[in-house]
């Protein structure tokens, strides 16, 4: 088996990988030939077409649905629309893109803007959805800069994404939710809910700004309305669990030694720590304290070291709360998930799609479950979906090829079996499409409800 | 309905016709009164059906004034920018006065007298409708005006009936209340999502200066009511995090409740208004209506400076020489003879002091042409002509609609100048009866030739009060007292000033009425 022999492929491709400064024969980057076998074979099409359909049929969800192809000249072309799944399995093995994107539901098919007036073309739906990137936390990551990711840092995206997830179900009441492995750094959520669906700019905007707790941070005083509000104050049980973990063992954005240059980022870490403490003189002390020490200091020493000197320093019951609440803002300072707003408030903005592969790393863009691994691969039940080991276009390719070969050595087995399955349930890709399968199954069910309620409803007339 | 005027003079009386005629419904006329008797049932309404009976001419003209005399106040109030409590308290008598809005008596019944009044409400409100649908500027002090008097009108009512009319409006405003089960089940969340609005709501209600977290969680528990409404409805609290949400719904307490209705109330009359606009012409037909209804229209905009008419041909002796003369400054309200002051004596005014004087000297019929000449001109003592072409010309230019989104800028009114930031170190923008020091302010007065001591502590009174623009009519009419005097009559005698160009306009108005009357004597 190829899995046996396999590369060391994550370490690889998870590099240092910035267009200016790669070095291109370092890593394995798909071909065209590769992206044509993955459309023609692997990418679930079927999946993908119904989930934007909105049911087993093409409806207008999907045949006024704006697709976009980023091409391997890096031309990209907008308004692309199917009228089936054949049509859209046909176009895109056809224009063979590195990879392409979803965007709205307009008011007319988007291939026929040009025959029609400017103004017809208005976008009616889109899912809402939300986009966590892990350079947006290269100011507290330790581990790796950039495009680089690595288990410790991914587990930002693991804590962010339960936040995400329990207030959009638990506070906005939204069902039909799927989280998608963006292919080298980040993660989206696509939430498909009807009522999701329809929102307006101003209320996908509303929401954001509602998850956007760190942004009501900025400014001044650093800190957060007491009590904290109610979605504020989940997170904030979410965060302190991990908070040791995550933040002091993993990241220790705060290691200092005697040799540690005075303008490096660790102190510039320390002094944005510091300005979270509420009383002057507790941070001068700890400041003093610090820069004295001769030893290593470690992240972990020094949150503890804020509660041995407050206790010294501080005198009055008020000054001992102030800095416990200070403690909390700290927590989620450093672990809150970072949105990009822009993503989730335009309903014209395109995403890259479920299973697409990303053109730098040959990662497949997977949907995966945040609270639990999915990958049959024992070794990640405990930290779930792993990021450094999920599917690669390189890996699959060679599953499929593996499994033919075995298929072929013992042809005498009945051939219908065989053809019954699907080539990515051959591969590795199988939990992941079928976490896919079973999240789209779901929603078509609530449709179907739905639609069967209103067709009743206007029967009673 | 004036369709309705029409044909009684023409002696036909159909209701049948009138019904589809002026509200384009299919149903029949029976059937719209006897909704019109439920929607009396209630003292407050949303003005959803519009009324169908006759009146007579006179209690159009007399209705519509009535109901125009009480926004009227709700505007002058507004521009004082007093609080919407002051505006309840002094505007209570009035109501009494004008619209009188009577509970229902205790069986429930609407007696004669109830339903006249609420028909002299329901018909005044359809009349200004027809007044004031006509132009952007004024639908929006309409909206405005009757959103005020609807709030007001809404805290008069009983609790009992504060519910039944969220009741009878529930369609529209798709929320439900909450059980003290439902409340209590979830009471750490809503307090820790909303105490803040409930505390500062409990603030303005004026129930202490101090309010306690154990005073609202007990307010909390016992008092208040939350309703439950999808979130769409209410993104603007969403963002803040300043409610709780659950499953889809937002939970609103209820002194935010009045907020959502009347928004609502306003959006709903916004959307009426541009249809009454689109379908006004029809009402040219009418000879007798619409002189009356022009002439309603009028006294409205007495009440406020009519910034469209700067510019006539009446003011063509203001030029960049002219404004600089006595005989002009004369006639500007201290803001901007402070500004002009400054101007002269600096040779440069900061930008929020070139806006605020450039447009109100645009007001007063300054010219793009000689605005660019005065400016260069007090400008040049400091910096050559092309410096100033660079760094001034262009928003000049820009405030005369020339440049950038071509928007023709109006002066500022009071309202405006007092909303902006308060002038800091060497600017000398804003209000000078908030912004000026007391000794500095009295000194000005003086220049005034207000030196009366007893004068002057009635005018810092009202600044006291934060009566800003009462302290400047006040000062006007100190200072225009022989003019007023003479005039008697000729001009409304105590015109509120809530704009700097009123104060000018109506200072050159008294001057002109006297060199009339000298040229009559003489």
């Amino acid at each position: 088996m190829t899995q046996d022999i396999e590369p060391p492929r994550p370490q690889v491709v998870l590099n240092t990988f910035d267009t200016q400064s790669q070095t291109p024969a370092q890593k394995w980057k798909p071909s065209s030939a590769d992206m044509q076998h993955y459309y023609e074979r692997l990418l679930p099409f079927r999946y993908i077409f119904q989930w934007l359909s909105h049911s087993p049929k093409a409806t207008k969800d999907f045949t006024m649905r704006e697709f976009a192809y980023e091409h391997r000249s890096g031309a990209y072309q907008r308004y692309n629309s199917y009228e089936s799944q054949e049509d859209f399995k046909k176009s895109v093995v056809s224009a063979n893109p590195t990879r392409f994107e979803v965007g709205a539901v307009y008011t007319v098919n988007p291939k026929e803007r040009r025959n029609l007036p400017k103004n017809a073309l208005k976008p009616i739906s889109k899912e809402l959805v939300f986009d966590i990137d892990l350079t947006d936390y290269d100011d507290i990551r330790t581990c790796c800069q950039g495009t680089d990711i690595c288990m410790k840092c991914w587990k930002f995206i693991r804590v962010g994404s339960k936040i995400i997830e329990s207030a959009l179900k638990e506070d906005f009441g939204f069902k039909h939710l799927v989280w998608v492995f963006s292919g080298r750094r980040g993660a989206h959520c696509w939430i498909s809910d009807a009522r999701a669906r329809n929102l307006d700019e101003g209320t996908r905007k509303a929401i954001v700004e509602y998850m956007d707790v760190l942004s009501s941070m900025q400014g001044k005083f650093k800190k957060l309305k007491k009590p904290y509000h109610p979605h504020v104050e989940r997170s904030f049980n979410f965060l302190k669990e991990e908070f040791i973990d995550i933040v002091l063992q993993d990241q220790e954005p705060w290691l200092t030694s005697a040799s540690t240059p005075s303008d490096a980022k660790a102190w510039t870490q320390i002094d944005e720590l510091l300005s979270f403490i509420p009383e002057k003189s507790l941070q001068s002390e700890l400041r003093n304290k610090w820069k004295d020490q001769k030893s290593l200091s470690t992240s972990k020493s020094k949150w503890e070291d804020i509660n041995d000197v407050a206790k010294r320093v501080l005198k009055s019951q008020l000054q001992v709360t102030l800095l416990n609440e200070a403690k909390k803002d700290i927590i989620i300072y450093y672990m809150y998930p970072r949105l990009d707003v822009e993503v989730s408030r335009q309903v014209i903005h395109l995403l890259k799609s479920p299973f697409c592969i990303h053109p730098g790393t040959g990662n497949v863009c997977v949907p995966f479950d945040p609270t639990r691994n999915i990958s049959n691969n024992p070794e990640d039940d405990d930290y779930g979906f792993n990021p450094t080991t999920s599917p690669n276009l390189k890996q699959i390719q060679d599953e499929l090829e593996s499994w033919e070969r075995s298929k072929s050595k013992d042809s005498d087995e009945p051939q219908d079996e065989s053809k019954r399955l699907a080539d990515y349930d051959k591969t590795s890709l199988k939990p992941y499409v079928d976490h896919f399968a079973k999240f789209v199954n779901d929603l078509i069910k609530d449709e179907l409800r739905a639609k069967r309620e209103r067709e009743d409803d206007s029967l009673d007339f | 309905m004036f369709r309705q005027v029409k044909r009684k003079t023409a002696g036909r009386r159909n209701f049948e016709d009138v019904s589809s005629s002026s509200s384009g419904d299919k149903k029949g006329g029976a059937d719209l009164i006897s909704q019109l008797n439920n929607i009396y049932q209630s003292r407050l309404t949303f003005y959803d059906i519009p009324p169908l009976e006759e009146i007579t001419l006179e209690e159009f003209e007399n209705w519509s004034i009535d109901r125009l005399k009480l926004l009227i106040e709700i505007e002058s109030y507004g521009a004082r920018s007093k609080s919407i409590k002051d505006i309840e308290v002094a505007l209570r008598p009035l109501l009494l006065k004008y619209l009188p809005m009577n509970g229902n008596s205790s069986d429930g019944k609407i007696n004669p007298t109830l339903y006249q009044e609420r028909k002299k409400d329901h018909y005044s409100h359809f009349i200004l409708r027809l007044v004031f649908c006509r132009s952007e500027e004024l639908r929006k002090k309409f909206i405005k005006n009757e959103g005020i008097l609807f709030r007001i009108r809404y805290n008069l009512l009983t609790p009992k009936e504060q519910e039944d009319f969220l009741m009878s409006n529930s369609h529209r405003l798709h929320w439900k209340f909450i059980s003290q089960e439902e409340k209590l089940a979830n009471f750490d969340q809503l307090y820790n999502a909303s105490n803040l609005i409930i505390k500062n709501h409990l603030l303005q209600e004026g129930i202490g200066s101090e309010i306690t977290n154990e005073q609202v969680k007990q307010h909390i528990k016992f008092k208040e009511n939350f309703i439950k409404l999808p979130f769409e409805k209410v993104t603007n609290l969403i963002n803040s995090r300043s409610i709780f949400l659950k499953g889809g719904y937002a939970y609103i307490p209820t002194s935010l409740q009045l907020n959502l209705i009347v928004t609502e109330f306003q959006d709903n009359l916004n959307t009426i208004l541009l249809r009454t606009f689109q379908t006004l012409p029809r009402l040219e037909e009418d000879d007798r209506i619409l002189p009356l209804l022009n002439n309603l229209g009028l006294n409205f905009s007495n009440i406020q400076y009519d910034t469209n008419n700067f510019g006539s041909d009446d003011t063509n002796d203001i030029n960049a020489q002219s404004i600089q003369t006595p005989e002009i400054l004369q006639h500007y309200p201290l803001c901007a003879r402070i500004l002009q002051k400054q101007l002269s004596f600096n040779s440069h005014l900061k930008y929020g002091g070139r806006q605020q004087l450039g447009l109100f000297l645009k007001g007063i019929g300054l010219n793009v042409d000689e605005a660019l000449k005065f400016w260069s001109q007090q400008f040049l003592k400091k910096i050559n002509q092309e410096k100033f072409n660079k760094e001034y010309k262009y928003n000049i230019r820009h405030n005369y609609g020339l440049e950038g989104a071509r928007i023709n800028y109006k002066p500022w009114d009071c309202a405006t100048i007092l909303a902006k930031a308060k002038p800091s170190k060497d600017e000398y923008h804003g209000c000078p009866y908030r912004d000026l020091s007391v000794n500095n302010l009295i000194s000005n007065l003086n220049e005034l030739g207000i030196e009366d001591q007893h004068q002057i502590n009635e005018i810092m009174d009202d600044v006291d009060k934060r009566d800003y623009s009462i302290a400047c009519t006040r000062v006007f009419e100190l200072t225009h007292q022989k003019e007023l005097k003479a005039s008697s009559g000729a001009v409304a005698e105590s015109m509120h000033i809530n704009h700097p160009n009123l104060y000018f306009d109506r200072s050159r108005q008294l001057e002109r009425s006297m060199e009339k009357k000298k040229e009559i004597s003489v």
